[in-house]
């Protein structure tokens, strides 16, 4: 029942996060766009291209969906709201959004298409750039809570939430799942009017509707991921505590969408310099931080 | 009863998954498969209930295989294996050694007295236990494990750049 909740909100969250992506791309505000895009992307032809890996093709957009979910599990909507409360919460997050990549590496060889395989190993190297931004925030935040259950890790911010108590923290892992699901400024898998879709460019029909969905997917994950670790999950006033888990990850949703919209694109090696020479001793600077605070201040 | 099974399932799909990684001639699904055939080990854990070693195994192979796909794309003549180079060697002495080693392995599984099996812990209380043996007993092994990575890391580089004037 939980589970067919959870993928149920999922799914919704995705909708309206493709809304919103249109709204942010084109400017025009159609309710009702993805739900014809859908219709029309299920009936067109899907064409599988020459001397392609097949295995590759077929399991890459499933695989990206598969791990947007697998993400979702463990992920608190209110106290009792979640597929599987497990001990390893915080990392089990992480493990599954290491197979986004996975995912995208697959979807970039199976084709044989030259712009497919660059955006799938440029997200290689992107996620050689992001993966040490989410799992050290990430420590901060299990240091906080003590605990890497993710129940554990909203009930500590009772007093105060993630955002306020570990600023550095979140704005390292604001930007960190940005690049995870390659919305812009960091979307250089797909990378539309340079690579021509990227890693999407050979995938039409049914599977690109798959791919879409699951990118979709991946967005609202990233943004209920957010929510819980840095902004406190259910907690708030007056409102039941999923009203609340929900408004607060549709709006992070929304500030990941527009946000990027007035950056321009960054270059792959801008990005691993960035990331590796200002974003990781910040990570570290942050873990030092709130150790001092937790040990020394709190006490 | 039901963990035996799946332990068996899982275990069945790492050696499928480790064939694999030979009998394909294509780096890339060479590399993925060895990563899959990881995973099923990362899953035997989770189903011998050691949670933490299992979700850390399935994640770092994740990344671990995917960027040694990228390597072995770059250094090999055939990576995507469509002009049917062959790349085995010495086969006789390699199916040898093989079938000698898994009938040793085999055998020990049989012949080695495995002692009371453990009981359970909590998910919860191993990830507290790993902390404290990281932090306590085994702090300096792998301290020094870490340095020695870095340092093997960072005269790899000096080694590999170019030499200015």
């Amino acid at each position: 029942m939980t589970t067919a909740i959870v993928i149920l909100v999922l799914l919704a969250g995705a909708y309206v996060v493709a809304v919103l992506e249109g709204w942010a791309t084109n400017g025009r505000l159609r309710p009702a766009g993805p739900a014809l895009d859908a219709v029309a992307l299920l009936g067109r032809e899907s064409v599988v291209t020459r001397s392609s890996d097949r295995i590759f093709f077929e399991v890459g957009p499933v695989l990206l969906l598969i791990s947007a979910l697998l993400a979702a599990a463990v992920l608190p909507l209110s106290p009792g709201l979640v597929v599987t409360d497990l001990a390893t919460g915080a990392l089990f997050v992480n493990m599954a959004l290491a197979f986004v990549m996975v995912a995208l590496v697959m979807a970039g060889w199976g084709p044989d298409g030259v712009y497919a395989m660059v955006g799938g190993w440029r997200f290689l190297g992107q996620l050689v750039g992001y993966s040490m931004l989410i799992v050290m925030p990430l420590t901060a935040v299990a240091m906080r809570a003590e605990s890497l259950f993710t129940i554990r890790i909203v009930e500590s911010q009772g007093a105060l939430w993630n955002v306020i108590f570990q600023p550095l923290g979140f704005v390292l892992f604001f930007l960190a799942a940005l690049a995870v699901c390659f919305l812009p400024p960091f979307d250089l898998p797909t990378a539309p009017g340079e690579l021509a879709g990227g890693v999407m460019a050979e995938y039409t029909g049914a599977r690109l509707a798959i791919m879409r969905l699951a990118r979709m997917v991946l967005v609202v994950t990233l943004a209920v991921t957010v929510t819980v670790f840095y902004l406190g999950g259910w907690i708030g006033p007056v409102l039941p505590p999923w009203a609340w888990t929900l408004g607060k990850s549709l709006l992070v949703a929304a500030v990941m969408l527009f946000a990027g919209r007035y950056v321009p694109r960054i270059r792959e090696e801008h990005f691993l310099q960035w990331f590796w020479k200002f974003g990781i001793p910040l990570a570290l600077v942050n873990i030092l931080y709130v150790g001092i605070v937790l040990l020394v201040v709190d006490k | 009863m039901l963990q035996t099974i799946f332990v068996g399932l899982f275990g069945i799909a790492a050696i499928w998954f480790g064939v694999v990684v030979f009998t394909t001639s294509s780096m890339v699904r060479s590399a993925l498969a060895l990563l899959f055939s990881q995973v099923a080990i990362g899953a035997m854990f989770l189903a011998m209930q050691s949670e933490f070693l299992g979700v850390l195994q399935i994640m770092m192979m994740a990344t671990e295989m995917s960027i040694m796909a990228i390597f072995m794309v770059m250094y090999m003549m055939d990576p995507g294996g469509l002009m049917g180079m062959d790349m085995t060697h010495q086969k006789r002495i390699s199916q040898a050694v093989g079938v000698l080693g898994a009938l040793l392995v085999i055998g020990l599984v049989f012949l080695v007295g495995w002692g009371p099996i453990a009981g359970s812990v909590s998910p919860g209380r191993q990830v507290h236990d790993l902390g404290i043996e990281l932090m306590e007993r085994s702090m300096l092994i792998f301290e020094t494990a870490g340095i020695t990575i870095l340092t093997a890391m960072i005269a790899t580089i000096a080694v590999a750049l170019e030499r200015r004037r």
